[in-house]
């Protein structure tokens, strides 16, 4: 398997589209990294100037410390899985598997060693002898990565692989490409728009947007420490709940102005704000849905964060239940228990979270504190 | 009997598409000059009677009588009125036998599709269409032959495709269609790897245009000083400007510049084309005038 260093990468389309820009990141030998971001955010360009299917307008990418930049495709050692993928109809699932290696004239008794491998490795032993047409998606979906298996590369490509799959698939599919990922210890980029699929899979996710890298990091520290509004936005579903807030700073007190209501800022966060002289200013509140809480002894310990609305929707998940209402004109959830007693249209009193809260500057969208 | 290597391969050749093997007796080069010839004749003319792709190949790049064809589909079995698409593919660089070969078996000859070689690099792909098939459907065909040609071979390809036709008689039309939307599509949109015929915008308006009358619009918007082109990082910044609908405080953010930065960087463009790129008239002036930049360069690099 391989590490992969991309250093300054570009890509400017001949038509002056800035696709990517300044794209730096080490990938880690058996590192199974996640680009995320939503569409046209570079994030599939990225990948194909990896695979060398589009050239790069400025930067150096190196595989195992060796320059790829003029690399041919089939020279970089590479295997490649894509979300328009084609079974060849009229072939088996092993004949589908080895067809890549027969075109480059691999020995039958190694194309028979390595088909069967990936097949074990993908529970595809006993559909060696199917059609395409006798298979469900999630197994000729794994025939798919089969094929890519069976190349034993340096690394996988995965470009939105599971997006033609329905939610139950994906869910499973999720748990096989991870199962996958152990068990070949290899080194994998995967493209998706599906952020718990980013959150579900990676070991580091790099977050895209309009081209620009916005933040690389762990799943777990994207969540709890985003570096910017949109990351803080576009990771965690629900999504963050996002409100304007006046800052107010008096002496060591600090507090936030949401609409009618004063919130105090607790120790851990005062100083970034205090610092930054914010004093005055109108920064955004984040917090997530689950750090806003119904319960009456979390209220009672909190009044100093508590805000009131009308219920506006209830949605029942089973095992939690998502509140939506409004605070100061702009709508919010709450993620609680599904033993809450408030329904639609009641009257509610919520209590953030405010050790949990994230303060965003407003016009640079940089986060202030975590 | 020794042949020469000519005559060798044209023998071959003769075996290879008609099945039949011949033998050649010539004692002096005239002789086998002339036999080498009635060889090449005959190639071409059990092509031109037997062989599907050639009459596929003639019917979309040349002139050929509806009646001429009706007959030439009937002695190929070719049902003349099955409805049809054709995509057009291109590879960077030439075709090579792994492409063919993956493109044989996605596209296999049991289900009447034919796959027609048009240059070096480029192949046509003539598939039928079944009656529920939507466009949706046809375009997620396109994005798997650049998917799997992707994967299988490692190769850049990018396909364009035509309207769905009802008749053989239209595949001339659907030729030039996929052929102009490939054009288009390197030319204007060079970041998408499908191109739909009836996905061109104003691309396919800027590509109609008679290169005097291009030329006449640049002179009008730059007056004498046409910028050959703007540097890198200008253009960077102008087409973010415009990615972002005009939003200086959203350029300047994701570009992680100053707003003044950004504004002196406008105000340059400014001076040097005359059009105020904040002004949303301005704007689509300049990006009009940069599609015909694009366009005329790209013609000059064609014509040297």
């Amino acid at each position: 398997m391989a590490s992969l260093s991309l250093k300054g990468i570009q890509k400017i389309y001949p038509n002056g589209f800035h696709a990517v820009q300044d794209f730096n990141l080490e990938i880690e030998d058996k590192e199974f990294i996640i680009f995320v971001g939503p569409s046209g955010c570079g994030k599939s360009t990225t990948l194909r100037m990896v695979a060398g299917l589009e050239d790069i307008s400025g930067g150096t990418l190196t595989i195992d410390g060796k320059v790829m930049n003029d690399v041919e495709p089939k020279d970089r050692d590479i295997a490649m899985v894509f979300q328009n993928y084609a079974l060849y109809p009229h072939m088996t699932v092993y004949d589908n598997m080895a067809f890549g290696l027969k075109l480059r004239k691999v020995p039958k008794d190694e194309i028979d060693k390595k088909v069967r491998e990936a097949a074990r490795i993908l529970d595809l032993d006993k559909l060696l002898d199917r059609k395409p047409k006798a298979l469900s998606g999630g197994q000729r979906q794994r025939v798919a990565m089969g094929r890519a298996i069976v190349r034993n590369p340096k690394v996988f490509l995965m470009d939105e692989p599971l997006s033609n799959l329905d939610a139950k698939l994906r869910v499973q599919m999720r748990i096989e490409i991870s199962k996958i990922h152990e068990s070949l210890g290899a080194t994998i980029i995967y493209v998706t728009h599906d952020q718990t699929e980013a959150m579900t899979l990676g070991t580091r996710i790099v977050v895209m947007k309009d081209g620009i890298v916005q933040q690389v990091d762990t799943p777990q520290n994207l969540y709890n420490t985003p570096c910017n509004l949109f990351v803080a936005g576009f990771i965690g579903s629900p999504q963050m709940n996002f409100l304007d807030a006046v800052v107010n700073i008096a002496g060591n007190d600090v507090t936030l102005k949401v609409g009618d209501y004063v919130l105090k800022v607790p120790e851990s966060k005062k100083q970034a704000l205090i610092n930054g002289k914010y004093n005055g200013k109108t920064v955004v509140l984040g917090i997530r849905p689950e750090d806003v809480h119904d319960s009456e002894e979390f209220i009672a310990a909190n009044p100093d964060s508590v805000v009131k609305s009308t219920v506006k929707v209830y949605e029942l998940l089973g095992a939690e239940v998502y509140l939506y209402f409004d605070v100061a004109g702009t709508q919010m959830t709450a993620r609680v228990s599904s033993r809450t007693p408030l329904r639609t249209g009641d009257q509610a009193v919520f209590a953030l979270e405010m050790e949990r809260i994230h303060l965003f500057d407003k016009e640079t969208e940089l986060t202030i504190t975590n | 009997m020794e042949y020469s290597t000519q005559l060798c391969s044209a023998l071959n050749e003769l075996k290879r598409i008609t099945g039949i093997k011949l033998e050649a007796a010539a004692q002096t080069p005239e002789e086998e000059e002339r036999v080498l010839n009635q060889i090449r004749c005959l190639c071409t003319a059990y092509k031109e009677k037997y062989n599907k792709n050639h009459f596929l190949k003639t019917l979309m790049t040349q002139n050929m009588s509806s009646i001429e064809a009706a007959e030439h589909a009937q002695r190929l079995h070719i049902a003349p009125d099955e409805r049809r698409i054709l995509f057009l593919l291109e590879k960077k660089g030439p075709l090579d036998d792994t492409v063919i070969e993956i493109l044989k078996n996605l596209f296999p000859s049991q289900t009447k599709s034919y796959l027609i070689p048009m240059t070096d690099c480029s192949m046509a792909v003539l598939r039928p269409v079944k009656s529920n098939e939507s466009e949706h459907e046809l375009s997620k065909i396109a994005h798997m032959i650049v998917d799997t040609l992707n994967m299988e071979a490692l190769a850049q390809i990018r396909v364009s495709y035509s309207a769905v036709m009802g008749h053989l008689t239209e595949l001339g039309a659907a030729w030039q269609e996929t052929s102009l939307a490939l054009k288009v599509g390197k030319l204007f949109y060079s970041e998408q790897t499908v191109f739909p015929y009836n996905r061109l915008g104003i691309g396919r308006l800027v590509y109609r245009l008679p290169i005097s009358i291009c030329e006449g619009f640049l002179q009008e918007v730059f007056g004498n000083e046409i910028p050959e082109a703007l540097d890198d990082e200008t253009t960077a910044t102008i087409n973010r400007f415009l990615q972002n609908n005009l939003n200086i405080a959203e350029t300047s953010r994701q570009l992680h510049m100053h707003r003044n930065t950004l504004i002196y960087r406008l105000d340059q463009v400014e001076k040097r084309t005359g059009l105020d790129l904040r002004k949303f008239e301005d704007a689509m002036t300049f990006k009009i005038a940069s599609l015909v930049m694009n366009y005329l360069q790209t013609e000059r690099n064609t014509q040297t």
